[in-house]
């Protein structure tokens, strides 16, 4: 049997046993609702609270109050952009109904951009240079009277390119504009800050950051007032829904270790990534996507000549590698990626992607694995006739 | 222990061929391929509700499964050269083509860089390993069940592509591939047989064609009979076969036939059965299934149309792939663009492609 060898740490991750044990006592014994008034159930908002506070930390909110817990990275950027939108709309009597966004978002943001479009809001969507980066003139120069949120990712889910949020966000503050930041990818592999990053409403996923799936967090800053998308008095009115105690207890525990281990952790996925990097590059017809520019120290996006990013990954999947093509959403069936056709990358070089992503429990025998196989597995790929 | 790819259309057939992969002791890995970009759900071997059938049997079977996109290659290989024929007045045969360049040409590529050692597939054909002082040699043989038999779209299998070819279900019976599914369980188990051509819906190539072609393959014109006389109007000659009878809107006292479609004049020529039979045509891009064999000796037979009749025949070599086949009866639907496919009793010796009858 291959060893396995799980490279796809943007797609998903492992549950951390921090996390699993802090989770644990909400499914196994401690039930209580918190929203209830006697002590069983202040267990259970305790834990809730506890876990805003770390939640709070890791983003470098002033309050606690400044974070809702949501079901996911996806219910956050929807109550993010929408709602804050929706608010401005109803606020400003219909006046304001303009949202900039870009054109490499994630599926959650871009498919609700497309819907809010079809209801009537008026969407712009900005550009990126060959290496994936938002021009942030090009965001100044898309604001008007009638904008009232700005949603950029902070870093690409596929070739983990950093977008300059801090300018974009100061400049939104000086126009009176809302920024939401998709940071779902960067949460946990990079500082967070959302006062440096000018940032108004942010949102991050748990099982991007070693808690369960199921569970997700939006940071809204003081003042900032949100229409809500699931409607209920939890979360201060703004999310509701019973409290997934447990899995909030576990994200909160993920997000403390984050913060903890940050700097190292950091540091330690760059190594890996140079590695690899070295490595994939001394191969024929290999292209590292977003070279040059500033990347998340564990994703590594390449396009391989001549061979098809799918059938690479099921030939590394029969080698106990797990990597990525497209994003896991679209995998199945084949079709560019929009991140790389933004970019302008030429659509047959963009079927042969691969990315590999990092994280924790990673290991430089992880790389050796890969880099052990590729050549055989690129040379084989290459004889299937295309046409 | 092989590691075997299984090409799982999510049929019957082909999910009693992984299963019996399963039992057979190798590490089965099931492939389904989105061959028609065209269609969303349905039939043949490409709709989206036969890749979710394919997956449940692969759960079923406990073996992993990837749905593969070759709808570039099957667009570029089968589908244009499929209208490009009819627009020439051939009669194409798609699936022999998507087995030579799809399914025994790219995928078998894949599943070596896959690093397997075989591909199964759920074809009614057998393949019989042979000792002969050259080595191992594979022989093509017909399905053990006369009525599935599906040799006649195998003839362009090659020594190099047989010996990495399993057709697990090759020796049985209809019926028993389905017995064996339902035992399993398998979720194809009652599903209907499926005859049509996978990539055009309703199995009328015709509106595929307007479709895809336009209108310029529909131009009426007239039919008239051998001598030149005018029997009345066809609907565009690309909605006729050589050999074809029905369809045709002709009365009178004998049945008439397709005996050529002049692309010149536009028009379709009929004749009487006896007026429209030929003796001999010519063959090209001839392949062989264990090299060539010359055409003389007696028992040799060649089928001109999937589940045609075997007809008595010798051929002599043309050229550098071509052949002038003889019958020793005269057939009626010699059809240009249809397969020639010859047999020396079970075995399929190889075939070409029918550019002429004489």
């Amino acid at each position: 049997m291959a060893p396995f060898v799980y490279l796809d740490h943007n797609a998903t991750t492992p549950v951390r046993p921090e996390a699993l044990e802090a989770a644990l006592p909400f499914l196994r014994h401690d039930y209580g609702n918190p929203s209830s008034i006697y002590a069983f159930g202040q267990s259970a908002r305790r834990a809730v609270d506890g876990a805003r506070e770390q939640v709070a930390a890791l983003l470098g909110a002033k309050s606690s109050d400044e974070v809702v817990f949501t079901a996911s990275g996806s219910e956050a950027d929807v109550l993010g952009i929408f709602g804050a939108a929706e608010q401005a709309f109803i606020d400003s009597n219909g006046r304001k109904k303009h949202v900039v966004t870009s054109l490499i978002e994630h599926d959650a943001v871009r498919l609700l951009c497309r819907r809010m479009q079809a209801r009537g809001f008026e969407i712009t969507r900005l550009g990126v240079d060959s290496s994936g980066r938002v021009d942030p003139a090009a965001a100044a120069a898309a604001l008007r009277p009638e904008t009232s949120v700005v949603a950029v990712m902070h870093a690409n889910n596929e070739t983990g390119v950093l977008e300059p949020i801090a300018e974009i966000g100061r400049l939104c503050r000086e126009r009176g504009v809302l920024l939401h930041v998709d940071a779902v990818q960067s949460a946990g592999k990079i500082p967070l800050d959302v006062q440096e990053l000018c940032a108004d409403m942010l949102a991050i996923s748990g099982h991007k950051i070693n808690a369960p799936k199921g569970v997700g967090a939006l940071y809204v800053r003081r003042g900032v007032k949100l229409s809500p998308v699931v409607t209920g008095h939890q979360e201060k009115d703004r999310r509701g829904g019973t409290e997934n105690v447990a899995f909030i207890a576990a994200l909160g525990r993920s997000a403390q270790a984050a913060a903890e281990e940050l700097p190292e952790h950091s540091a330690r996925l760059l190594g890996l990534r140079s590695r690899l990097e070295e490595g994939v590059l001394r191969l024929p017809g290999a292209h590292l996507s977003s070279r040059g520019a500033q990347r998340l120290p564990n994703t590594s996006h390449f396009c391989f000549e001549g061979v098809d990013g799918h059938q690479l990954v099921v030939a590394l999947d029969l080698e106990g590698v797990c990597a990525s093509s497209g994003p896991a959403c679209s995998a199945g069936m084949a079709g560019v990626s929009h991140v790389l056709e933004a970019m302008g990358v030429d659509p047959e070089l963009a079927s042969g992607a691969l990315r590999v992503s990092t994280g924790w429990g990673s290991s430089d025998a992880d790389i050796g694995r890969l880099l052990s196989i590729l050549p055989g597995v690129l040379k084989g790929l290459r004889e299937v006739p295309k046409a | 222990m092989s590691r075997v790819v299984v090409a799982m259309s999510g049929g019957v057939d082909s999910c009693t061929a992984a299963a019996l992969c399963v039992e057979a002791g190798h590490e089965t890995i099931g492939v389904t391929l989105k061959l028609s970009g065209a269609l969303s759900a349905g039939s043949g071997c490409c709709g989206t509700s036969d890749l979710a059938d394919a997956r449940k049997a692969a759960e079923k079977l406990g073996i992993p499964h990837y749905a593969m996109d070759f709808s570039e290659i099957f667009e570029k290989t089968v589908v244009e050269p499929f209208i490009a024929d009819y627009l020439r007045q051939r009669t194409p045969n798609p699936c022999v083509e998507c087995n030579r360049r799809v399914k025994f040409g790219a995928l078998l590529k894949l599943v070596e860089a896959w690093k397997a050692d075989l591909l199964a597939t759920g074809h009614y054909a057998r393949i019989v390993p042979e000792e002969t002082p050259q080595g191992t040699e594979y022989r093509l043989l017909r399905a053990e069940d006369a009525g599935k038999d599906q040799s006649y779209f195998l003839y362009r299998l090659t020594q190099q592509e047989l010996v990495r070819v399993l057709f697990p279900i090759g020796g049985m019976k209809k019926e028993e591939v389905r017995q064996k599914a339902r035992s399993l369980d398998l979720p194809a188990a009652e599903k209907a047989e499926s005859m049509e051509v996978c990539f055009v819906p309703g199995d009328d190539y015709r509106v595929f064609l307007r479709a895809r072609a336009g209108e310029k393959a529909f131009e009426p014109g007239d039919i008239r009979d051998m001598s030149g006389r005018k029997l009345g109007r066809h609907k565009g000659l690309a909605s006729y076969t050589v050999g074809q009878r029905k369809g045709l809107g002709l009365g009178g006292p004998k049945p008439l036939y397709v005996a050529r479609l002049d692309a010149g004049s536009n028009t379709l020529v009929v004749g009487t059965e006896q007026e429209v039979a030929r003796r001999s045509f010519t063959v090209s891009a001839v392949s062989w299934t264990r090299g060539p064999r010359s055409g003389g000796q007696a028992g040799l037979k060649v089928r001109v149309r999937h589940r045609g009749r075997l007809l008595e025949a010798s051929w002599s070599r043309t050229g550098e792939e071509g052949l002038r086949v003889d019958l020793r009866d005269p057939e009626r639907a010699i059809a240009p663009g249809q397969s020639a496919v010859f047999y020396e009793g079970q075995e399929v010796l190889g075939g070409g492609i029918i550019e002429e009858a004489q």
